[in-house]
């Protein structure tokens, strides 16, 4: 008897073991919420057909195969259904329409969900697909960090379309933490700080001091960071960098040059003026501030560095970004005077320039504080190789578990990567003691904008098919003299040519042979005229010879230019499409005077075309108007959509603005535009 | 068997159980949240201090530094009553077509081939978010 009970409970429960996997099932919660949006779907449809299609979808998983994308399966839209459905703007999570990017609606297919926004894509119970159940599973990525997505597949500095991707990649290449920290992408990287061989013959200990203490508190401009050294750090590292013996040849030019008598001040502030010191320095904050301000030059660098420096700038930093102007002997020596009579800070004490007579043992504190700190990584003078990256690497930080992370003593924070690499990058040694990384005092929005570009590092690259990098050409950087004129005026600080250069000017030199016209070039290049007068950035006056210009503007004239662009667009056309009268009342109608200048009227924003004719080449002018973005992604200039037709009479009217290019061709090197 | 009846009375009673707790609470969890705009109207901010805050200004008052070129001076967005005047469609119109498009001075000019749709809805969308209370 007991045999039987005991078989009819095994049978029940064998049964009820059984029916365990079809109710889980059918109760999955998925199918709730499927059936919830039917409801929402049907309430919003416009049409009976729609409300049909609502009606009759089917209760079923739905995924995403990402064949191309290391196989990835993401079934996010098996609860967020409505993330292409119009019908679905602004309705409640999961169904609201994902908001319109570059990829979507049209790229869900192609790239998925998780690839932004991180997540489990297999899963479909809520806690396990966003990553916040177990620890061994992908979280998501916060919306306030989203585009790093974007940076996965896009590699390059600047990315359309995600502003603050692009700002974090630019605020980690100027603050340097390439220098420290090993990132795939930037091996070649070395900081632009100075070797601090000559830090004896150039300051003063009172000086260094307060540098050391907060270099931004002496100059805003610094990107050196904040190390919180103590009194008795600084002490020590001061023993030792004055300790150091700066090279013998620096040491006598600027020896030399101290006994030097010094020039006409009011002459240096001209020529101060002339050479566009503040496009990359600020004087009491004005300028670009992307170079040191020099407000207070005077009270910072003893006489004889300045004048040794301004006359070779290269031979004291070889990566400086500043040209080597080709100032005269005596132009150097009124530009410090310039600098001892006004750009000096009046309130130092009179030893801040000093030397400090150096104490052995202190030194030798000094020369460990020097490698612990990290100091050379930045300062280093030797080649790439020879700086230490002592900070962790940092690829694959941005698919790091929070689990595997050192929180240390900021058990405040939430155990999440972003709000780890937040406080990291906020407070660095609020971690622990010892630590060694320096605050960088970036604001809210910037701290976003970095870890936004450290999330884009991923512990894989992502496939080859779905990596995006610049379509820039590939730079072409001459050798032989041209090489050394590019190097000595550092063209590239400032300018970008295909894949390479600075953002600081408006324009690339890559086709520079396309646009301007030679005599015009060589003019510009020996006194360069303000083309936007609005930007306190300007070309300077490098005082290069004629013939350094004329063999620069040769070059550019032969070799950098877009076979694209024809040099005639009138060869061919009908006659009326020279109609220049024409073209200015185009000028006219169509508001290019909003932002250009001609003569003494017009915008500040473009720039001036008042001798338009003597500067670009009409074959330019026609291809730029017909599309200004294809010229530079950025540019301002609306595209008008132009027909053919009206682009043509503008570039013909353009055509007779200032002197023609054949009564220009005997240049003087004389304009009258500033 | 005192062992085995307990046990199964908890599967087929609290198994279910707990699947429902679960639906029942996420779509409602889900339902508060606010709707969506905040990274379009990001987006469209970053396009508005590129290409229009030059001449209205980055508060929208039409104070940027050209503005003082212009005849006539650019509009001032931050009016609540022309806010509430322009529909939507009416603003996308002029960003696309520009001033000479709908009648008004060709030195607001056209964007409608510069950006895309989905940049003109953005950009509007931030410019609904100037309005001055």
């Amino acid at each position: 008897m007991p045999l039987r009970r005991l078989f009819a409970v095994s049978s029940l429960l064998f049964l009820v073991t059984l029916a365990v996997s079809p109710v889980k099932n059918a109760l999955r919660p998925y199918r709730f919420i499927q059936r919830e949006f039917r409801d929402l779907g049907m309430s919003r449809a416009t049409s009976r057909k729609a409300m049909e299609l609502y009606a009759n979808r089917p209760v079923a998983i739905q995924q995403i195969w990402l064949r191309d994308f290391e196989d990835r399966v993401d079934r996010c839209t098996t609860c967020h259904l409505g993330v292409a459905d119009a019908a679905m703007r602004g309705a409640p999570e999961p169904f609201r329409l994902h908001p319109a990017t570059f990829h979507t609606p049209g790229g869900f297919e192609r790239i998925g969900c998780t690839a932004c926004h991180g997540g489990e894509g297999l899963a479909t119970l809520q806690d396990d697909a966003h990553g916040v159940a177990q620890e061994n599973i992908a979280p998501m990525t916060p919306a306030t960090f989203i585009q790093s997505g974007c940076g996965r597949c896009h590699l390059s500095a600047t990315v359309p379309d995600a502003p603050t991707l692009s700002r974090g990649r630019a605020l980690m290449e100027r603050a340097g933490c390439y220098s420290c920290h090993a990132v795939r992408g930037h091996d070649a990287y070395r900081s632009e700080a100075p070797p601090l061989d000559a830090i004896a013959i150039k300051t003063g200990a009172v000086w260094l001091r307060g540098w050391l203490e907060d270099p931004r508190a002496v100059d805003p401009n610094a990107t050196m960071p904040n190390f919180h050294l103590g009194a008795d750090d600084i002490l020590a590292l001061s023993h030792y960098m004055f300790g150091r013996p700066a090279p013998d040849a620096l040491a006598r030019r600027v020896a030399a040059a101290a006994g030097e008598p010094l020039g006409d001040p009011a002459t240096g502030r001209r020529l101060f003026s002339e050479s566009r010191c503040i496009s990359c320095h600020t004087v009491d904050g004005k300028g670009n501030g992307s170079a040191p301000e020099l407000g207070t030059i005077a009270s910072a660098a003893t006489r004889g560095w300045l004048i040794a420096f301004l006359r070779d700038p290269h031979a004291f930093n070889p990566r400086t970004r500043m040209p080597r102007y080709n100032f005269s002997d005596g132009d150097v020596r009124d530009i410090v005077a310039y600098f001892d009579d006004e750009l000096r800070d009046f309130d130092a004490p009179a030893d801040v320039l000093e030397p400090l007579r150096v104490n052995q043992t202190l030194a030798a504190k000094g020369a460990t504080l020097f490698r612990n700190a990290g100091c050379g990584s930045c300062h280093a003078s030797g080649p790439a190789s020879e700086t230490e990256k002592f900070g962790p690497d940092l690829d694959g930080i941005g698919d790091r578990r929070a689990a595997s992370l050192d929180f240390g003593r900021r058990r405040d924070l939430p155990q999440t990567l972003t709000s780890w690499l937040v406080a990291k990058i906020e407070s660095p040694r609020s971690f622990a003691d010892g630590l060694r990384m320096p605050s960088y005092g970036f604001d809210a929005d910037e701290q976003r904008a970095i870890v936004t570009a450290l999330l884009a590092h991923g512990a894989q690259a992502v496939p080859e098919k779905l990596r995006h990098s610049a379509t820039q050409p590939v730079a072409m950087i001459p050798g032989g003299r041209v090489g050394e004129l590019f190097s000595r005026y550092r063209c590239l600080s400032c300018h970008q040519i295909g894949n390479r250069g600075g953002d600081t000017s408006t324009a690339p030199l890559t086709f520079e042979g396309s646009k301007v016209n030679e005599e015009w070039l060589v003019d510009y290049l020996l006194l360069p005229s303000s083309l936007r007068p609005i930007l306190p950035e300007r070309m300077p006056i490098l005082k290069m010879s004629r013939e350094e210009a004329s063999l620069l503007a040769d070059t550019f004239e032969k070799f950098y230019v877009d076979p694209s662009i024809v040099e005639d667009p009138f060869a061919g056309r009908a006659e009326s499409d020279r109609d220049a009268a024409e073209g200015e009342r185009l000028y006219t109608t169509l508001g290019c005077r909003g932002c250009h200048i001609i003569g003494m009227a017009g915008g500040y924003y473009g720039p001036t075309l008042t001798e338009a004719a003597r500067r670009l080449k009409p074959g330019w002018v026609f291809h730029f108007l017909k599309n200004p973005q294809g010229w530079r992604g950025d540019i301002r200039c609306p595209n008008y959509a132009l027909p053919d037709t009206d682009a043509l009479r503008l570039t013909a009217y353009l055509g007779t603005l200032g002197s023609s290019r054949d009564a220009a061709a005997p240049a003087t090197g004389k304009e009258s535009t500033r | 068997m005192r062992r085995i009846g307990p046990t199964l009375l908890l599967a087929v009673t609290v198994l279910p159980a707990a699947g429902c707790g679960r639906v029942g609470a996420d779509p409602t969890a889900a339902a508060v949240a606010p709707p969506g705009g905040a990274y379009e109207l990001e987006l469209g901010k970053s396009i508005y201090l590129a290409y229009c805050a030059t001449c209205h200004g980055e508060t929208g008052a039409g104070d940027g530094f050209n503005a003082f070129n212009l005849d006539p001076r650019p509009r001032d967005l931050g009016d609540p009553a022309f806010q509430k005047s322009k529909s939507d469609e009416n603003l996308e119109d002029v960003v696309r077509r520009g001033g000479a498009g709908v009648g008004l001075s060709s030195l607001m000019p056209p964007w409608g081939h510069t950006f895309n749709e989905r940049q003109i809805e953005e950009v509007t969308l931030f410019l609904r978010s100037l309005e001055r209370d």
